[in-house]
């Protein structure tokens, strides 16, 4: 399955999905020389937002990626009140939503401790280099620790050269 | 007549930057090539998810052929 975050971004953005953009893809945005294979977003998951995420995914044969039988993502109201996940796989690639970050909090923290970036397709949110560093913190795997080392590398980077973005 | 530091540039070796913290530094000593880096840096973040998705196309189109060798 190809995996096209500009396309699933883009998707999300016409949808006016509130989002803030986390995880690799933050990373390879603030620079880091690395490859992920998924697109992760923390948003807020009020019954209107995960409308809108149902919108922008909805012909993209969405499904419950982590459900043992691959369950379709079709919101209920219920549904709506008990997720505190989303994790999907589409037609354009793994799209994980989380309702929080680990090291950071709810959406309201993560949209504090972002910063706007601006592509050809539009303005996005992502977290800024120390709240990435603390939710790789948190996170602790082998591969968050090693990112964190290129996090840490770019951020001094930045310090020594302000023209840096 | 190319000189003794160019040369192994030309080979491979990373040139340290002059400025470069101890951060950086470590990275390198990690094991990463910051010299992908300090090109990430240089460009847009546009332009970063752009080379971002043609190693991710690469990456699958490998994993794919693999995939296919392996079922013949």
């Amino acid at each position: 399955m190809p995996q096209n975050d500009k396309a699933l971004l883009s998707r999300l953005k016409e949808q006016k999905v509130e989002f803030v953009i986390i995880g690799g893809v933050c990373g390879v945005l603030h620079g880091a020389s690395l490859v992920t294979l998924d697109l992760d977003i923390c948003c807020r998951f009020n019954r209107e937002n995960l409308r809108r995420i149902e919108a922008a995914v909805k012909d993209l044969h969405p499904r419950h990626r982590l459900t043992s039988n691959k369950l379709p993502f079709e919101l209920t109201a219920e549904l709506c009140g008990s997720l505190k996940n989303i994790c999907l796989n589409t037609d354009l690639g793994v799209l994980d939503c989380l309702s929080a970050v680990a090291g950071i909090g709810d959406y309201e923290q993560v949209w504090k401790q972002s910063v706007p970036y601006s592509m050809s397709y539009g303005e996005f949110r992502i977290l800024n280099l120390d709240a990435l560093i603390a939710a790789k913190s948190a996170a602790g795997r082998q591969k968050d620790l090693d990112a964190i080392r290129l996090l840490q590398a770019i951020k001094e980077k930045r310090g020594q050269q302000k023209d840096l973005f | 007549m190319i000189d003794e530091a160019t040369l192994a540039q030309m080979n491979g070796e990373y040139f340290m930057p002059p400025d470069a913290g101890p951060a950086w530094r470590a990275a390198m000593e990690y094991g990463f090539d910051m010299s992908l880096v300090e090109d990430a840096l240089q460009l847009t973040p546009e332009q970063r998810l752009e080379q971002h998705q043609r190693a991710l196309d690469l990456i699958l189109e490998v994993k794919e052929a693999g995939e296919r060798h392996a079922a013949k």
